[in-house]
């Protein structure tokens, strides 16, 4: 890929070695093995696009990461997961006054303190936990926990302060902590902690 | 090297430090995050990670936030793109780069 009129030089050595990477970011927003496809395919064809325009040996996956999310965006709407998010900060684990541990962890830790019950949660229900999340906090988890990127980029890529960074990373792993509890307590690989309300049961 | 020693009160969560040279239950907790992260900022991550090793009431939450942020990554990590997928997207850029 370096010859050729359109040639791009650096590009197979910098960008293509993210395509994991960017396909597994694209299935986490997209939710859809079809649609993350198509995400992928546009991203590396932008990118391929715009290669003059990267400065060479500057974190490259992120800014992948940036044209991708930037993709999916445009095609959703932002108002309709907006209103989900603040729809949804009332949930109890939403909440900017939520307590520093997870309150159910609080009791879970006699009954497991290794958290060996996480080992018994199959991958695809951790995986619809994750996609569940309103984008923000999803793309932020994501980023963070899965492909190890610093708060700093994270915020780049949002183009939100470090500080929101934080905050929808504590927000989504709390909602995703809350999710999985209640799956394990509903599959029985971890007994209720008393008095906490399971999502979906009145 | 013993995970827990005398020093640990065992109160975790919102009684002050383990020891004098120790932060605090609340601190700790407050930076378990940033602390897993790598992302501490003004404390030093060994300060953190000697308060977590004597402390039993911290260590456990300690451990079940690395707990779960591995089975996060159990989940997700190891995806690959799909053959085709790959080859589609050299195809794209094969185009692209002969129309120029």
């Amino acid at each position: 890929m370096t010859d050729g009129p359109g040639a791009k030089p650096g590009f197979v050595e910098e960008a293509l070695p993210h395509l994991d990477a960017v396909y597994r970011f694209a299935l986490r927003l997209s939710g859809s093995p079809d649609e993350a496809e198509d995400l992928v395919q546009e991203t590396f064809l932008r990118a391929f696009r715009s290669w003059d325009q990267y400065t060479r040996g500057t974190k490259a996956k992120s800014w992948l990461f940036t044209i991708c999310r930037n993709v999916f965006l445009r095609r959703r709407e932002r108002t309709k997961r907006h209103e989900e998010i603040v729809s949804q900060t009332a949930t109890r684990s939403g909440s900017e006054s939520a307590p520093l541990v997870n309150p159910v962890w609080s009791s879970v830790q006699s009954l497991d303190p290794e958290g060996d019950f996480f080992e018994s949660i199959v991958d695809e229900r951790i995986v619809a936990a994750i996609e569940e999340l309103p984008e923000e906090y999803r793309t932020a988890v994501v980023l963070s926990d899965i492909e190890g990127l610093p708060y700093a980029e994270i915020a780049e890529l949002m183009e939100v302060p470090v500080g929101t960074v934080k905050s929808r990373l504590f927000r989504g792993r709390r909602r995703l902590q809350d999710v999985l509890y209640d799956y394990a307590v509903e599959m029985g690989y971890i007994s209720p902690v008393p008095g906490e309300r399971i999502r979906g049961w009145s | 090297m013993t995970l827990f020693d005398e020093r640990g009160d065992g109160s975790g969560g919102g009684g002050g430090g383990c020891g004098p040279e120790n932060i605090s239950c609340e601190d700790a907790l407050r930076l378990v995050h940033e602390f897993l992260d790598g992302e501490l900022a003004g404390v030093s991550p060994a300060e953190v990670a000697a308060h977590f090793e004597v402390c039993r009431g911290c260590y456990p939450h300690l451990r079940l936030e690395r707990a779960f942020r591995e089975a996060m990554r159990r989940a997700c990590a190891s995806e690959c793109a799909p053959p085709a997928l790959r080859a589609k997207v050299e195809r794209l850029l094969a185009e692209a780069r002969e129309k120029g």
